[in-house]
């Protein structure tokens, strides 16, 4: 009875080591089963020592020691696999065995069959069942260890020379000893499994919280870092974490500022926080917790803000663009996580801003480009145009001075359509226009057919959709074609798709890029930026037979259809 | 009288040019061709002394047309474009002269003074030796097609003309064996045979020094004395 008590008397120093190391980050590796080899090697140092420990604890009964060495084997094996619970048996063992007495060998073997049998225990239930939740229960423990000192006992009888003082020892120490190792195993593991449900339902509440946090603020940023966004953003920010106050600024003035103290820190103010501007500059996360490292407010003396986390926000190349602060008020204390998921807030934001920075940049290259090919109607279309017209102006006046009108009203069509759509009528018109010149030019070697139902005229459609692809397939078709040149441009409405096509009779369409393919690169790339990827153009050719562009559209309902 | 073709795939362009040719009593128009195969045909049919040649064609380019060719009576070439005046220019070697359109009276009248002065004597001419052929145009049905120098297995002339045998056929060309001698790679092995060596399968050696090609398609191709040693040479034969 005395010896149990004294065996739990050297648990509870024990388990206060234990719990005190379960508050550590070296804990950690211990409640997940990893095989990376450094966790292993984590495992293996933590349980043997201990192991060593249990051998000093314990108490020296006739030449022996009942102990609490059992533990840290078992444990060890149980959370490292065989390999890491022989090893850590080993080193436990040897230890002992370094301390003599009668039973130093057998100690020795047995606490390394000890761990061993653990580990295998461990490789069991994980590898051949798969029951993880299983190998964490204090049940387990328990039995393992129950069995693993019943076999300790029975390698001492064994081992242990001579037998008449080793079946003494054994009568005397084998019940406490059977009792206070599996309680007390089981009691660790206790311990282990706590902590590790408390990681799991923090880590889970985290991650959802800045989950809801991605998925409410997805697209917001996409128009711009600006006032007004940043006022969205930050309202969502302080809704979803719960904070005292959230601002966001650029790297001159306040964003945004939704919370405690939003009566003074105004959006539009310049920034005035020394911390901010250390943030800004040097590019780090500044912490003030408001108990080691103080915070107040620069604005005014009784804000009710006392603490404050600032992360820069990065742009390009890791620049900073602007920072974004968490704000406790003084009743409250900053909550360390704060500062992890401020900092996952503030890579999330960057990263919005970014993309949205990239989204505006796209939409810009593609006003300009779509400049370019209304400047860039191209010298060799005016050319022939105007060679038409000189060389039919003499015979036939009338019709080059047609021929002119055609020209100029192309012209300023192209000009004055600064507008991102047009109806499909307007579109029609511009074609027409364009192939007048050409008729005119080409004679006989091109005829155009346009079969597109009265009813699809009032759909809006981009500008410059139908009028760059006619020009291609004569330049780049009927132009090199040695018989008469045929153009179809077609027109339905399928659902709420416009599938517009134009197919000419050359078949000469080569897949390669050309200096002069602005027109139709451009067109596709137009439609894909406005509408998605899943519209554009496709390009069909049947060589030296047809190419047809097919152009597929969205049909957006204007209401009064 | 100076004969003259125009070619131009535009009618227009070729009609605002007879126009002015017209007012010159020593140009008389012999033909216009709407392009390169059409002009071919005409060139060596017509034998025009002079051809005002429009560069951007179907097909093949007014360029393209000059290395067709046969230098030994080629005529005088000008070229008429609208744009690529730098193109002409690495060309001048080619051309007597090039205008560019809107053709300028004042301009032509420079060109046709000159050429009254030279047209007695043949063109100077640089062939576009470099130039190689890799299109034949050919006359296949009444269609026009450009059969690549690869697809064609040998070339012959009869009574009717110049031929190309492909894998679509004979077809009628306007080219001279003389011209697609020195345009392309295929090699004479008769006086009125050219032979593409990739299209050969075996080759027969027959009585009296003479032979007989089987191409990949199984046609046969007679191989003259003369040609058979030369055949031999290239395949490093004794």
């Amino acid at each position: 009875m005395q010896l149990i008590l004294s065996l739990l008397q050297q648990m509870s120093v024990f388990f206060v080591i234990a719990y005190l190391f379960s508050k550590t980050p070296i804990f950690k590796p211990l409640v997940n089963i990893s095989i990376q080899f450094p966790h292993k090697v984590v495992i293996y140092l933590v349980f043997s020592s201990f192991c060593i420990m249990g051998t000093y604890f314990g108490l020296e009964i006739h030449d022996a020691i009942a102990n609490t060495r059992a533990v840290g084997a078992v444990l060890g094996g149980l959370l490292g696999g065989p390999l890491v619970g022989f090893f850590v048996g080993l080193t436990g063992g040897l230890h002992r065995y370094s301390l003599g007495g009668f039973t130093d060998l057998a100690c020795a073997i047995s606490t390394t069959i000890e761990g061993l049998f653990a580990g295998l225990v461990h490789f069991y239930l994980l590898n051949k069942h798969r029951k993880i939740d299983t190998l964490f229960t204090p049940y387990i423990a328990f039995l393992t260890t129950l069995v693993a000192e019943i076999a300790q006992m029975v390698v001492i009888l064994i081992v242990a020379k001579p037998f008449s003082e080793a079946w003494s020892l054994v009568k005397l120490i084998a019940p406490p000893m059977i009792l206070a190792n599996s309680a007390g195993a089981a009691l660790f593991m206790n311990i282990i499994r706590d902590q590790k449900t408390m990681y799991e339902k923090f880590s889970q509440a985290f991650s959802a919280k800045a989950l809801k946090i991605a998925e409410r603020t997805v697209g917001i940023l996409a128009t711009g870092f600006n006032e007004e966004n940043s006022a969205r953003i930050a309202q969502i920010i302080y809704e979803e974490t719960g904070v005292g106050a959230v601002a966001i600024t650029d790297c001159e003035k306040i964003l945004a500022f939704i919370g405690h103290g939003d009566d003074h820190h105004l959006p539009g103010t310049p920034i005035s926080s020394t911390m901010t501007f250390k943030a800004i500059q040097h590019n780090q996360v500044i912490f003030a917790d408001g108990v080691e490292v103080p915070y107040r407010c620069s604005i005014q003396a009784q804000c009710g803000l006392g603490s404050v986390v600032v992360i820069p926000l990065q742009g390009d190349n890791e620049q900073v663009i602007g920072t974004i602060k968490l704000y406790e008020p003084k009743h409250k204390l900053f909550v360390n996580i704060n500062r992890t998921l401020g900092e996952g807030i503030a890579r999330l934001i960057s990263n919005q801003i970014l993309s949205g920075l990239h989204e505006q940049q796209k939409r810009l290259l593609i006003q300009a480009e779509l400049k370019l090919i209304q400047a860039q109607i191209n010298p060799h279309f005016l050319f022939n145009a105007l060679n038409t017209i000189s060389a039919i102006i003499r015979k036939q006046p009338e019709e080059a001075r047609e021929l002119l009108l055609h020209l100029s009203r192309f012209f300023r069509k192209n000009l004055k359509r600064d507008c991102e759509s047009a109806t499909l009528e307007d579109e029609i018109d511009h074609v027409h226009s364009y192939l007048k010149i050409e008729h005119a030019r080409f004679a006989d070697r091109l005829t155009v057919k346009i079969d597109i139902p009265e009813q699809l005229n009032s759909i809006q459609v981009p500008t410059f959709t139908l009028q760059p692809i006619v020009e291609n397939a004569i330049k780049h078709g009927i132009a090199h074609c040695l018989e008469a040149g045929e153009i179809i441009i077609s027109g339905t409405r399928q659902d709420s798709l416009l599938v517009l096509s134009v197919e000419d009779n050359a078949g000469l369409y080569e897949n390669k890029p050309r200096s002069d393919g602005l027109g139709m690169g451009i067109v596709d790339k137009r439609i894909k930026a406005r509408y998605g990827n899943r519209y554009g153009l496709e390009v069909q050719c049947q060589p030296n037979q047809w190419t047809r562009i097919t152009i597929t559209l969205p049909i957006e309902e204007s209401g009064d259809d | 009288m100076i004969s003259a073709l125009l070619v131009d795939d535009e009618p227009l362009a070729r009609e605002a040019l007879a126009d002015l040719l017209s007012s010159d009593p020593e140009i008389s128009i012999i033909g216009q061709a709407s392009n390169a195969i059409e002009a071919l045909q005409m060139i060596n049919g017509l034998h025009p002394d002079v051809v005002f040649l429009d560069i951007q064609m179907p097909r093949v380019s007014g360029l393209e047309l000059v290395s067709m060719l046969n230098m030994d009576d080629a005529p005088y070439i000008v070229f008429v474009t609208a744009y690529d005046e730098y193109a002409i220019r690495a060309f001048e070697d080619n051309a007597f002269d090039y205008l560019l359109k809107p053709v300028e009276p004042s301009r032509l009248q420079k060109t046709l003074a000159r050429l009254k002065k030279n047209y007695q004597q043949p063109p100077s001419l640089n062939p576009l030796a470099s130039a190689d052929l890799q299109l034949i145009p050919c006359y296949l049905q009444n269609r026009i097609r450009l059969i690549k120098i690869d697809d064609v297995e040998f070339a012959f002339s009869d009574l009717s003309g110049v031929h190309v045998m492909s894998e679509e056929g004979t077809s009628h060309t306007q080219l001279t064996l003389k011209t697609l001698e020195s345009k392309t790679p295929l090699l004479h092995c008769h006086r009125q045979y050219l032979i593409n060596i990739n299209a050969i399968r075996e080759i027969q050696l027959l009585e009296n020094g003479l032979a007989e090609i089987i191409t990949q398609h199984g046609h046969k191709v007679p191989v003259s004395r003369r040609y058979l040693k030369m055949l031999k040479d290239r395949f490093g034969l004794q």
